[in-house]
Order: C-alpha cells, then sequence, then structure tokens
C-alpha cells in the first residue's frame, strides 16, 4: 500500500495548477477504491492464514512454551523480555548475528557488483546474448541440493578441481569448507555465483530504458566510457538498484539453505546463520525462544531494507 | 485513516489479555497426565477394531504386509501403516499430539521419548504386560522418562569396533581390550599402511554417539535425576583420551563426506573406525570383502566397553480409541519369533535378549558381535531437552579436537549450556 502512494510521487506532476479539487479528489477516491478491490484477494487470504499465526507468534515470543505445552499452549507462564534478553547474552546467537552481518555485507555488494558487470557485458554483446544470458541465469533455477554437491565437489581438499588447478601453479589449496575462516567466504562466493542471474535480468532491464540520446549528448560532450557509465548510467539506474539490494538484502539476511546442505553449520559454527539458529531452536522445541529470535531478524530486515531506501532513493 | 483498524487492535489486545490471563503452569502440570497407573487392563482374547500404526523409513514401508499374520490370528483386526519419512516424522508426531489426531501407535525414535511423553501425548507401557526383564536393559531405558515407561523398546542399534584384518595381521595386532591396546592397535594399523589408524567423528552433528561411550567407560554419567551431570573428572579425561587421537594424527580432524568412509576403509585408508550394524553391508558393497572384522568396544581397563544404543520403540497415544489393540500388537511385535523373522525382513535387531540365542541372528558372526555389545549399552538420558544438549556436546567436543579449547573448558561449558537448558523435566 506504501508503495502504490510513493511511487507516482516520483513521477512529474503536469505542470501548472490543479484543473480543479473536487475532481482529483474524485479520482483519488476511485483509484483507492480500485487499489483496496485488487489488494482483497492478498488481504483475504492473509487475515485467513497468516494473521492469526502471526499474531500468535509474536504473543509465543513473550511466554517461556516449549514443544512439551503443544497440547496445553495457554499453560505456559509469561516471560516479557527475558526471552530477547537471553538471545542476547547467547555466545551462539552473537556469533550467528555476526557471521548473517559478514554475509550480508559482503555478500549483498558482491552480488550486485557481479551482476551489473554482467548485465552491462551482455547490453554491450549482440551475438550470443541469449546463451551468455542462460548461462548466468541456469544457476538461479538449478536445485541448491545439486548446486551444493558440485560446489563441494569442486572445493573438496585433495581431489577438488578448484585445489588441483591451484596445485598445477603451486599453490597447496585449503580445505576450503573445512577451515573456519574459509568456511563463511566459501559459501558467499557460492553464494553470490548463484543469485547473480536474477540480477543480471533485472539489471539488463533496467540499462535497456536508459535513452540511447543521452549517453550520446555525454559523448558528444566528450565524456568518456567510464564517466558516461559513472555519470549517466549509474543515476538512472537508482531505482532499479535499489529494488536490486532490497530483494538480495532480504534474501541475504535470511540465508540457510547454503549451510544447511553444504556444512551443516560447521566447522565450529563458522556458517551458522541466524536462520538456521531459528531453525535448530524451532527443533529443539523452544518455541517462545525461536520466535523472539525471528522477531530479531525480523526487525533487522525491517532496519536495513529503511537503511536501504534511505541510501538508494531517487534523488529529487 | 477510518476508526477501524483502532477498534480491531482494541479487540484484539482484549482477546489477548483474556487469553493471558488464562495462562500460567500449574505447578504440577508437567507430569500430571504421565503417573497413571502402568496398567492397560488388557481384555484377553484378540485384538479387535482397527488400529492405526506409523512407522518411518524402511520399517513403514515393509510393516503393512508384515503384519498380515496378526491379522489372521486376529480376525477381526484391521491394521493400517502409513509409513512416515523420518525427516518429518519428529514434527508431524508433535503436530499430531498438538491437535489431538494421533495414530494408535507410532514408532518413536529413541531421543525422542522424553519431549513426546512430556506433552503428556504418550499411554504408561502396562508393565504387567511387559516386562523390563524381557528386554536389554540400554533400550528399556530409553522408554523410562521420569520414573514411568512410556513405550516398548521394538528394534535397537548399537556401536561397535570395525577394523581391517589385513592390516592387523600384518601390523600383529589382537583385537583391543582396553583404552592403552586401542591407541596401540590404532598406531599399528596406521604403521601398517593406513593414512589413518581409525577414525572417529571430528565433532558435528551426532558425533557424541562416538565420543559418549568412552566418558561411560570411564564412568562419567549425562544425567543424574533432573539435573545434566557433564562436569566431572571422568568427562574430562575421557574427553583427553579422545582428543589424543586427533593431536596425534591417528585420525583427522574434519567431518568425512557421507560416503567416504566405507570407500577409504574399503581400500584400506583407514584401518578402523566405529559405527553400526548397517555397515557391515556398506562396506561389503564398497569392496571391503573379508578384509574386515567386527569386535565389541573395548573398555578403560580389560572390563567390556560401553557403547551407545539406540533404536526405535513403540508407542500408544493417550489419544488413541482402540488401546486395547494397539498394545497387543505392540505385544505381538516384540515376541521374540516374531522379532527374528521381523530381522529377516528388515533387518532390525531384536530388543530381547532371547531372539538372538538361536535362529537367523546367530548365522552372520559379525551380527551376532552386536548382540554380544547390546550387554554393555548405555542410552541417552529421556529428557525433552536431550537433542539440543546433545548439540552442545557435539560444539563442544569438535571445538577440543581442533585444539581450539582444553578438555576441561570444553566439559565446563558443556555443563554450563546444560544446566541454563535444563532437563526440561521441572
Amino acid at each position: 500500500m506504501t508503495t502504490a502512494t510513493t511511487a507516482p510521487a516520483s513521477r512529474p506532476t503536469p505542470a501548472g495548477g490543479s484543473p480543479g479539487g473536487r475532481r482529483r479528489t474524485l479520482l483519488q477516491r476511485r483509484q483507492t477504491r480500485t487499489a483496496w478491490l485488487l489488494a482483497l484477494p492478498f488481504l483475504l487470504l492473509f487475515a485467513a492464514f497468516t494473521a492469526g499465526p502471526v499474531f500468535a507468534s509474536l504473543l509465543m515470543s513473550f511466554t517461556d512454551m516449549r514443544s512439551t505445552d503443544v497440547r496445553t499452549p495457554f499453560a505456559v507462564d509469561l516471560a516479557a523480555f527475558d526471552n530477547y534478553m537471553a538471545l542476547f547474552q547467547d555466545a551462539l546467537f552473537r556469533k550467528v548475528a555476526v557471521n548473517t552481518a559478514i554475509f550480508v555485507l559482503v555478500g549483498v555488494p558482491l552480488t550486485m557488483v557481479l551482476a551489473l558487470a554482467a548485465a552491462v557485458g551482455l547490453n554491450n554483446i549482440t551475438r550470443l546474448r541469449a546463451f551468455f544470458r542462460l548461462g548466468y541465469y541456469l544457476p538461479v533455477v538449478t536445485s541448491i541440493v545439486a548446486v551444493s554437491v558440485v560446489w563441494r565437489f569442486l572445493l573438496q581438499p585433495d581431489t577438488g578441481p578448484v585445489n588441483q588447478l591451484l596445485g598445477a601453479v603451486g599453490i597447496g589449496g585449503p580445505d576450503w569448507l573445512g577451515d573456519p575462516a574459509l568456511a563463511l567466504p566459501s559459501l558467499i562466493v557460492m553464494a553470490a555465483w548463484r543469485n547473480l542471474g536474477t540480477l543480471m535480468v533485472i539489471f539488463l532491464a533496467g540499462l535497456q530504458t536508459v535513452p540511447r540520446e543521452l549517453l550520446e549528448a555525454a559523448e558528444v560532450d566528450g565524456a568518456g566510457r567510464w564517466q558516461r557509465f559513472r555519470h549517466v548510467t549509474l543515476p538512472l539506474l537508482r531505482p532499479t538498484l535499489l529494488f536490486g539490494a532490497v530483494i538480495t538484502g532480504i534474501g541475504y539476511l535470511q540465508f540457510f539453505e547454503e549451510p544447511f546442505v553444504m556444512t551443516n553449520g560447521g566447522p565450529l559454527n563458522a556458517t551458522r546463520s541466524v536462520s538456521f539458529y531459528i531453525y535448530d531452536q524451532f527443533s529443539f522445541g523452544n518455541y517462545g525462544y525461536a520466535a523472539a529470535a525471528s522477531y530479531v531478524l525480523f526487525l533487522a530486515i525491517v532496519v536495513l531494507t529503511a537503511i536501504q531506501f534511505r541510501v538508494l532513493r531517487p534523488k529529487a | 485513516m477510518s476508526r477501524r483498524p483502532i477498534i480491531t487492535a482494541t479487540a484484539l489486545a482484549a482477546a489477548t489479555a483474556l487469553a493471558l490471563s488464562a495462562c500460567g503452569r500449574d505447578d504440577d502440570a508437567g507430569s500430571g497426565d504421565g503417573n497413571a497407573a502402568p496398567s492397560a487392563d488388557l481384555t484377553d482374547g484378540p485384538a479387535t477394531g482397527t488400529i492405526e500404526v506409523w512407522a518411518m523409513g524402511t520399517e513403514g514401508e515393509l510393516l503393512g504386509d508384515f503384519l498380515a499374520d496378526f491379522e489372521d490370528a486376529n480376525p477381526d483386526v484391521t491394521v493400517e501403516v502409513t509409513p512416515v519419512p523420518w525427516e518429518g516424522a519428529h514434527d508431524r508426531i508433535a503436530t499430531a499430539i498438538a491437535a489431538g489426531e494421533t495414530p494408535d501407535v507410532s514408532l518413536i525414535g529413541t531421543t525422542w521419548m522424553g519431549e513426546f511423553a512430556a506433552t503428556g501425548g504418550l499411554e504408561a507401557t502396562p508393565t504387567d504386560v511387559f516386562a523390563e526383564d524381557d528386554f536389554f536393559p540400554g533400550p528399556w531405558a530409553s522408554t523410562v522418562v521420569d520414573g514411568t515407561s512410556y513405550g516398548v523398546p521394538w528394534y535397537v542399534e548399537t556401536r561397535a569396533l570395525f577394523y581391517r584384518t589385513d592390516l592387523a595381521d600384518a601390523a600383529g595386532l589382537e583385537p583391543p581390550a582396553s583404552w592403552d591396546d586401542l591407541k596401540a592397535f590404532a598406531q599399528g594399523l596406521q604403521q601398517a599402511g593406513a593414512q589413518q589408524g581409525i577414525y572417529l567423528q571430528p565433532g558435528q552433528g551426532g558425533s557424541w554417539q562416538t565420543f559418549m561411550p568412552f566418558a561411560w567407560q570411564n564412568g562419567a554419567t549425562l544425567t543424574d535425576g533432573d539435573a545434566y551431570t557433564l562436569d566431572s573428572p571422568e568427562m574430562t579425561e575421557a574427553l583427553e583420551y579422545y582428543m589424543s587421537y586427533f593431536s596425534e594424527g591417528l585420525s583427522q580432524d574434519t567431518v568425512l563426506q557421507p560416503g567416504a568412509l566405507e570407500q577409504l576403509f574399503a581400500d584400506g585408508s583407514i584401518g578402523a573406525f566405529v559405527s553400526g550394524p548397517w555397515h557391515i553391508g556398506l562396506v561389503r558393497d564398497a569392496g571391503a570383502a573379508d578384509a574386515f572384522d567386527v569386535v565389541p568396544l573395548p573398555g578403560k581397563d580389560e572390563a567390556p566397553g560401553t557403547s551407545f544404543v539406540g533404536g526405535g520403540n513403540l508407542a500408544v497415544f493417550t489419544d488413541s480409541d482402540n488401546k486395547d489393540g494397539a498394545w497387543k500388537l505392540i505385544e505381538y511385535l516384540t515376541e521374540s519369533a516374531v522379532q527374528q523373522s521381523w530381522y529377516e525382513t528388515a533387518t532390525g535387531l531384536p530388543s530381547r535378549p532371547d531372539a538372538w540365542e538361536d535362529g537367523p541372528l546367530t548365522e552372520d558372526p559379525l551380527v551376532a558381535v552386536f548382540g554380544e555389545q547390546l550387554e554393555q549399552t548405555e542410552a541417552p538420558p529421556a529428557v525433552p531437552t536431550w537433542e539440543q544438549v546433545a548439540t552442545v556436546i557435539d560444539g563442544n567436543v569438535e571445538a577440543a579436537v581442533r585444539g581450539t579449547i582444553p578438555a576441561a573448558d570444553a566439559v565446563a561449558d558443556m555443563q554450563s549450556q546444560a544446566s541454563s537448558i535444563g532437563t526440561g523435566l521441572q
């Protein structure tokens, strides 16, 4: 709903005074009604199936509910903010929070830069474009299990192709997934490789909206390739970059599959993420505690998204 | 904005306040429904009605056909077996208990007993029908939560020592009988050509199953009543012994990928490892042929070594509407002869010693070793929080094995985390 009202604001409004306040409010009212009508199917489904559990989980995060209480869910004690306090006192939670922060702070820029580079490259070639586009996009649609099996094979310490390549040039490759210092970076690289396809397609679409005349005008003015990219293309891509940063940030804050199938959170919890921690807590039966951790993650997502909107919002 | 959201919010808040004012634990809630008299008052005569059974994995696939004899003997009964994949089984049972929509009988992993029994969803075992003495002690203990048994051991699995006979012969070694022997044994196998003398799991998921037998052999315990007792000199000493295999280069300190162990054992790169009966088939398939043997775990000093016992129990739910039929089905499945034919059907190892004395389980000497080991086993405590504490042990074993913390600190951390988690028994 908020996007529906803010999006038109960035569009240039017709110059001149309003052609009549009454007509505009009528039009606005009609638009509002249409918006609600279009949102209705979602709202109904949300109210019927999601709102209850969401509300219940919020309540649950303030109780000491465990899986042994499932038959008597109201016979639990109120814990106020105890769960939240305990979370920040848990050394493991602090560790997984740091892991997740590193994953997001390194992974999101890395993925975006790679995706933008691929998109710019593809935008400038005409031959084989479809082929490369497919190639970069393929990891996105491949099952994470298949991807992880292949990557685990690639990263094998002794027999893996990565280390054999390194060995061929005289470097003894490390145990990528077994070394606590290298396991998380390895997963970040894999995640960037796996997710850059989606962003690349979005950026490619964004690049094609950059008016050719603007670029040509800049060229006539003597701007070089990099200057044109830096001062014409990038500013025009801002909304696209914002969208890319938001969806990648949300996805990376919740990263789970990669460590779940590749490293099982190890070695020494070096690749355990907040989502993984929440998953563990739910499976241990600590429902109240796990719900509290979920809301901390939810707040982190809200904060990150708000920051991204501030930093990358289109300049007026 | 209209006033409607405010009204809705007020209504929600009121509802919440109502719901919460009904909150609060009864002082004796946890064990309230559990302490019923352990007698089901089973009727005489055959079972009747419909019995719904959930079973996981291979058991779930094979049990339906296997029960044809039971249905012949009880003509008025219909048994409906639903196979449930192991992956989703825990949550599915938990949900069923919460909703009161359970089957009559289910296979329950031994480490889940504490949690499900504490919900009040499981019936106490009628001990007039099932005698504790008929079963191996470790598996029976896995059914007992806070003093009451809530199920019957169906099949079991335990761990023994696999080793390469060709390497042992080359080094002139006898199977080990003590901790010192085991260390010398691993060194000998390594000198005879193995890259690692023995593979012990260096932490991560389930490594406590390899580590805890050493602690038990040294007299350490996991719980005393409703408190964890991980912080003991015995535990520290066992962890130091375990760590020495890694610091002396007898075992690698990174976890092997699934499937690698059998392969490395078959080609002689690994001289020995500790695992369960399923590895007999896996190792043979990998090409080890007859170049290996299985022996019970050695104890610390000559005495037989304690091993870990796991497996599956059969339990009846309090929401079952055919408890009579349910217990009769379990009675049938835990008969000695039926357990033997179940072994032939699904290779599940019998939970009763008398089923091992004759018949199919005496035919393969390697399998018989596990029967011998079963006499000397410990089960993890049947408390609701065990799975969580197990991961704490796994994490500390991993840190200790990698040399990041000394054994005493690892054991102290296990205890402090386990204490703050609590056993969940109240």
